[in-house]
């Protein structure tokens, strides 16, 4: 195996899911090591830990630990990822009415639309008839920059 | 077992006024929407129109209500075909197949086995409910903590070793959901894993976590595809081939059957319900089959059972309202409190005495049933459409969609970082190999499983021997060690048998 083929992602996943199941049963065992507490979480960890133990002796054994899925490099739907976190971490700034607007016409330009007024009016459109649809459904309040006033 | 009577009774309540079916066919139709909204829930839905039903009488409102649930599980099964995305956890597993099949252009046929496999199911449902609401409430009550447990259990591992070259990385995926399903208080009070956040102190959100792994993380995958559909011609909506799906579905009559009888069962069950009998339907038709790995890659069998237990498991959720006054889940809490704001009481007495009622309810679904079909019909080449939308504009709008709804459902901005959260996630999962439903529904059963385990903990004092004095539940964690087991055991013997032939000749 080369070092181009090489794809460290899978294993990480695995470390991390190990990770979070040894993290998350110390924490329970520090907020109270009664039985009643631990009685799922603890058996159920000690599986999943043992599992990913046997995960990882099974590839080595095959020689696959490092291998390269069959699918779609990660980073080919990087920007579309990147693009979806920024929205929803812009939606307290900018509301749902205008970060909407903005995500959708976005997405639109960096997935190739180049029909300007159907790429401004979509986006306007969508975004705000969404917006509304749903802050005049819900019973609670949503952080809006226009429709609000 | 039927009281005659009392159905020449509930057939005149329905029928000597005409003001009862009003409001069935606006019913159906809000249910449709809300279904068919990733995000709306049916029992959002039931809320939301809830206050009406305080104008209407008893019959009536009870009509509106369980309108609006058949319709509301029709509808979920709409986004799971076209986007992958179930509207409601009870479409978990129509996506499995159905998403597949529009995505190889059989969508009109999706659809139409999804219509009919759910208009039979809350007719078969409605039929077992009519016959056994007596029997099945007894039965109900004799489930403990400890078969609830073993359900979990069994149907977790099922989901969980789904894929078969990947069993290992299904359990971890299925088994980490679990924990994860832990998270915030449990039944003692005691808050784990929520890294001093108050919003985790319920959990984490399982429906938007469920919309992240589910919808987002597969719209991410699609991103640099054309169309859901790839070739054109594939792309039309046909009312023929929605005919046809809905003909199609009725050559499986034995899926349905299972389907029906899960969801019945699984549905009585309280706080079960139609989440886990559409896997349970779909993963026991899964095993069953001559063909087990042509499913998740768009077989017919796995729209029907699933969308024939998820419709049943309606009728198992009335059951239990009915006769022992418990909500099996979200939409029979709502119809709880209808009965609330109506002076009636469900239970054993309520069954007894008003058991013209309880028909009249039970005769109006069937008749639910045919205005369904016609609605179904109606609605269905309208949503349809979708497809031949660009994904450009699809996958944004259906994201927005996703983080909305999961606002709507939290009420704060938890609803929207959990999409986001399990979007990464599921897209990471997905790139490895690594089960997303396993993981949603070890989500969605995680706290259901420590609440039964403790229970039973409760109950037999910690006495382990107290397994043995309940035969339901040790025949189903039998049944969970063969469904685990049985397969590769019975491979690697039969392996076995092979080489000793090939050696001795």
């Amino acid at each position: 195996m080369t070092t181009r083929d090489r794809d460290y992602g899978d294993l990480l996943v695995l470390m991390a899911l190990a990770g979070f199941t040894l993290w998350y049963l110390f924490d329970a065992i520090r907020v109270s090591s009664a039985v009643q507490n631990l009685l799922l979480i603890l058996p159920l960890a000690l599986i999943v830990l043992a599992i990913v133990l046997l995960e990882l002796v099974m590839r080595l054994r095959k020689g696959t630990l490092l291998a390269r899925p069959d699918a779609e490099p990660l980073r080919q739907t990087l920007p579309v990822v990147g693009l979806f976190a920024a929205y929803v971490m812009s939606l307290e700034t900018l509301g749902f009415d205008v970060a909407t607007v903005l995500f959708i016409a976005a997405f639109l330009v960096l997935k190739g639309e180049r029909n300007w007024l159907l790429l401004g009016g979509y986006s306007v459109a969508f975004g705000f008839g969404v917006a509304f649809f749903f802050a005049l459904m819900l019973p609670y309040p949503m952080h809006m920059l226009i429709l609000q006033g | 077992m039927i009281d005659f009577t009392a159905v020449e009774q509930g057939l005149n309540l329905l029928f000597t006024d005409f003001s009862p079916w009003l409001v069935v066919v606006p019913g159906i139709i809000i249910g449709l929407i809300f279904g068919a909204t990733p995000g709306l829930q049916i029992s959002m839905a039931m809320a939301i129109f809830l206050p009406m039903t305080l104008y209407m009488d008893f019959v009536q409102a009870m009509l509106f209500l369980t309108a609006i649930f058949t319709g509301g599980s029709f509808g979920s099964g709409i986004p799971a075909i076209l986007m992958n995305i179930p509207g409601t956890s009870s479409a978990i597993a129509t996506a499995f197949d159905g998403y597949p099949m529009a995505r190889q252009g059989r969508h009109n046929q999706a659809l139409g086995i999804a219509l009919a496999s759910s208009v039979i199911g809350v007719l078969m449902g409605y039929m077992i409910l009519f016959v056994m609401i007596q029997p099945l409430s007894l039965m109900v009550l004799r489930l403990g903590p400890a078969e609830m447990f073993a359900v979990i259990l069994w149907g977790m591992t099922l989901i969980a070793s789904l894929k078969g070259e990947q069993v290992l990385k299904g359990l971890i995926a299925g088994f980490v959901g679990l924990l994860v399903g832990t998270i915030g208080f449990n039944e003692l009070g005691m808050a784990r894993g929520t890294m001093g956040q108050t919003y985790l102190l319920d959990g984490v959100p399982v429906i938007p976590a469920m919309m992240g792994m589910f919808a987002a993380s597969e719209l991410f995958k699609l991103a640099n595809k054309g169309f859901i559909v790839e070739s054109e011609a594939s792309r039309k909506v046909r009312i023929s081939e929605i005919f046809a799906g809905f003909k199609m579905a009725c050559r499986y009559p034995w899926v349905m059957i299972r389907g029906g009888l899960i969801g019945v069962f699984v549905g009585a069950v309280p706080g079960v319900g139609s989440s886990v009998s559409n896997l349970l339907s779909y993963v026991e038709t899964q095993r069953r089959d001559p063909d087990p790995a042509s499913f998740g890659k768009g077989n017919p069998k796995g729209v029907v059972a699933s969308e024939s237990a998820n419709s049943t498991s309606e009728a198992g959720s009335m059951a239990t309202l009915l006769a022992l006054g418990i909500p099996g889940g979200g939409a029979t809490a709502v119809m709880l409190a209808a009965f609330a704001m109506h002076n009636i009481t469900g239970g054993p007495q309520f069954i007894r005495q008003q058991t013209d009622v309880v028909y009249a309810i039970i005769f109006a679904n069937f008749a639910q049933v045919f205005l369904l079909v016609a609605v179904g019909l109606l609605f269905i080449p309208l949503l349809a459409n979708i497809i031949k939308v660009p994904m450009r504009y699809l996958i944004p709008s259906v994201l927005v969609l996703a983080v909305m709804g999961s606002f709507g459902l939290t009420g704060n901005m938890t609803g929207p970082a959990t999409v986001l959260i399990f979007a990464v996630v599921g897209w990471l999962f997905r790139h490895y190999g690594y089960s997303v439903p396993a993981m949603v529904i070890g989500m969605l059963l995680g706290a259901m499983a420590e609440k039964s385990l403790l229970h039973s903990h409760q109950i037999s004092g910690g006495d382990i021997t107290y397994l043995f004095e309940r035969p339901v539940a040790m025949g189903i964690m039998v049944l969970m060690l063969v469904s685990l087991f049985g397969r590769p055991l019975i491979a690697r013997l039969g392996r076995k048998r092979s080489v000793s032939t090939d050696a001795s000749s």
